[in-house]
């Protein structure tokens, strides 16, 4: 019987390709999480330990990625476990992105992790287990392999945002979370599974070659099918009118959990998004061009807006995390050519939020609970290095020149700007300009207030080290964008 | 063979579910619709599969893949309203009020 459905399988499917360096990253982690819980339990080392863990494990996932780029850069991609997997530029630089940011995001997080006692090792490990399912996001090439990626990806953080339990506004943010990331998880399986039933396969390549070669003379089911799975995309990134989730998870969750909400649901949502949009579906960008184009608008402008009135940075992170999701979907409307594009608004984008947060989760203390904006009111006296790099990302995301934000925004509106999107990027530029506001209001309280509180705030070790990268980044960047721009020309997904 | 009516079936299967999602306020019957749209989705992909005569099986392998991370995710869900319940003594989603605008 086994025999017969294994045959099977090798007639239906062709060769079973198995090559381990494609999912080497999440082989890495996946022992490194191991690891430590089953050290964990037996010796007790403590949180040196699953430090140390998660550095091992995010290193070999990193030098995985790394092999992967070195190997497969600017080719097509190479499909491994029977068209599940996919190895090329794109997955490779998800990976080299995706894990140094979740190693960051742990250690601005690390207070937090010190403070829970014995059930930090499971939060260490779930941000692992996050990272290696935003990856697989990027990195699958068959929907039923993307479902999965996103599903495991999804629940860690549904679990990581309400972590502290005893804090009702945690608790709240990840019940919030939870069910319309599950609503949305619904609806983008009702859109792969009408997709299946216009094309026949689940396979990325699959669908994009059928409807390459078909002419559908009734596409009424594929055109719902992709209008479900950009929604469902739409919420994982966050972009209006999907967002609504966000502004209450950003504020509720853990300053260092938010961080690396924020920055790999980008990530790997944009990945998934970019696959899906311009493999996939590439025949069909005259209809969901101009779909997203509109989701961008409306995403700039409500972020842009309801950012002008927040009192909680957290809060006000969120909306204009929203509004970069409309910027970075304004890269998308031009298809496979506004890929790179967007790798470098994410890129970029991704490093400044973590920074942001982590200079939230460290002025509002090990906890990490909220972040009203009073508490920034002269931070530049009570803590210099903090107020610059706050300051920083504030300009950088603001798009101020000579900062990684303005050459992003640059590239995203080149890229609509070659796709004919005129209006989008004249209302993106109104946009940006008005969002300048609120983004100096933080950097005036900070530096034109009088201190409102006393004393000197403590930086620890690894908020320090994640802001020193983050604003060398953000600026290197911004001056010598060049170098970063031509290898992104080699990260297109296959 | 012929699909409409499993078509038909699951698109209100899933009409039902979001409908729930938007009025209920007691959390766990949420989360009894969000099952309700996933239950719609496997229809969907059941029907398609033995439509489609798919030499893989992809509807109905899809199918089971789904109703395992089904599983998983109501039992975080189940975790989350229990300890909002703990919390507040309710689990009712009209109550969480805490985070707004």
């Amino acid at each position: 019987m086994v025999f017969l459905s294994l045959s099977f399988w090798r007639e239906a499917g062709g060769a079973m390709n198995v090559n381990y360096l494609s999912v080497a990253p999440e082989l890495i982690l996946t022992v490194a999480v191991v690891l430590l819980l089953m050290i964990d339990v037996q010796w007790k080392p403590g949180y040196r330990w699953w430090g140390i863990a998660a550095a091992l494990g995010f290193a070999g996932a990193i030098a995985a990625s790394v092999m992967q780029w070195v190997g497969h850069r600017g080719e097509d991609a190479a499909e491994y476990f029977r068209g599940m997997i996919a190895t090329d530029g794109f997955s490779a630089f998800a990976g080299i992105l995706i894990f140094p940011i979740a190693a960051m995001a742990l250690m601005t997080a690390w207070p937090l992790v010190r403070s829970l006692g014995r059930r930090g090792a499971e939060f260490v490990v779930l941000v692992m287990i996050a990272a290696a399912g935003a990856h697989l996001m990027a990195a699958a090439s068959n929907l039923v392999m993307l479902f999965i990626a996103l599903e495991v990806f999804s629940i860690s953080l549904y679990v990581l945002a309400g972590f502290t339990r005893a804090r009702a506004d945690a608790d709240e943010a990840a019940l919030k979370y939870f069910l319309l990331g599950a609503l949305a998880s619904a609806i983008f399986l009702y859109g792969i599974a009408l997709v299946f039933a216009a094309t026949g396969t689940t396979s990325i390549t699959g669908i994009a070659t059928f409807l390459g070669n078909e002419l559908l003379f009734r596409p009424g089911i594929l055109l719902a099918g992709i209008a479900l799975l950009v929604v469902g995309l739409g919420f994982k990134v966050s972009a209006a009118p999907f967002h609504v989730w966000a502004p209450d998870v950003y504020q509720g969750a853990p300053g260092g959990v938010t961080g690396f909400l924020a920055a790999s649901a980008k990530i790997a949502g944009f990945a998934a998004a970019a696959r899906v949009l311009t493999v996939a579906l590439d025949a069909r960008i005259e209809d969901w061009a101009p779909a997203i184009g509109v989701i961008a608008a409306v995403s700039i402008v409500v972020g842009t807006l309801l950012a002008i009135a927040q009192t909680d940075l957290k809060r006000m992170l969120a909306y204009s995390s929203v509004a970069h999701a409309g910027f970075i979907l304004t890269a998308l409307v031009g298809g496979a050519a506004g890929v790179a594009d967007m790798w470098f608004y994410v890129a970029t984008y991704a490093v400044q939020v973590v920074a942001a947060f982590g200079v939230a989760a460290v002025v509002s203390g090990p906890q990490q609970g909220p972040a009203p904006l009073a508490d920034y009111a002269g931070l530049s006296t009570r803590s210099p290095g903090l107020a610059l790099a706050l300051g920083l990302m504030m300009l950088a995301m603001g798009g101020i020149p000579l900062t990684a934000g303005f050459v992003g925004k640059a590239a995203v509106f080149s890229a609509a700007l070659d796709a004919d999107y005129l209006w989008l990027v004249v209302l993106a530029l109104v946009a940006a300009v008005a969002g300048l506001f609120f983004y100096l209001r933080v950097v005036v309280l900070m530096y034109m207030q009088p201190a409102e509180g006393s004393g000197s705030v403590p930086v620890p070790l690894g908020a320090r080290i994640v802001l020193v990268v983050a604003a060398v980044v953000t600026v290197l960047a911004g001056v010598v964008p060049w170098p970063l721009l031509r290898w992104l020309g080699e990260a297109l997904p296959g | 063979m012929i699909v409409n009516q499993f078509l038909v079936l699951a698109a209100l299967l899933f009409s039902i579910g979001i409908y729930g999602v938007l009025v209920r306020r007691n959390a766990v019957l949420v989360l009894l619709s969000i099952e309700l749209m996933l239950t719609a989705v496997n229809i969907n992909l059941v029907a398609f599969g033995q439509y489609l005569q798919d030499a893989l099986v992809s509807g109905q392998v899809f199918a089971l893949f789904v109703i395992t991370v089904a599983a998983a995710e109501v039992g975080i869900g189940l975790a989350i309203v229990i300890l909002i319940f703990r919390n507040r003594s309710s689990a009712n989603v009209d109550e969480l009020d805490l985070l707004k605008w």
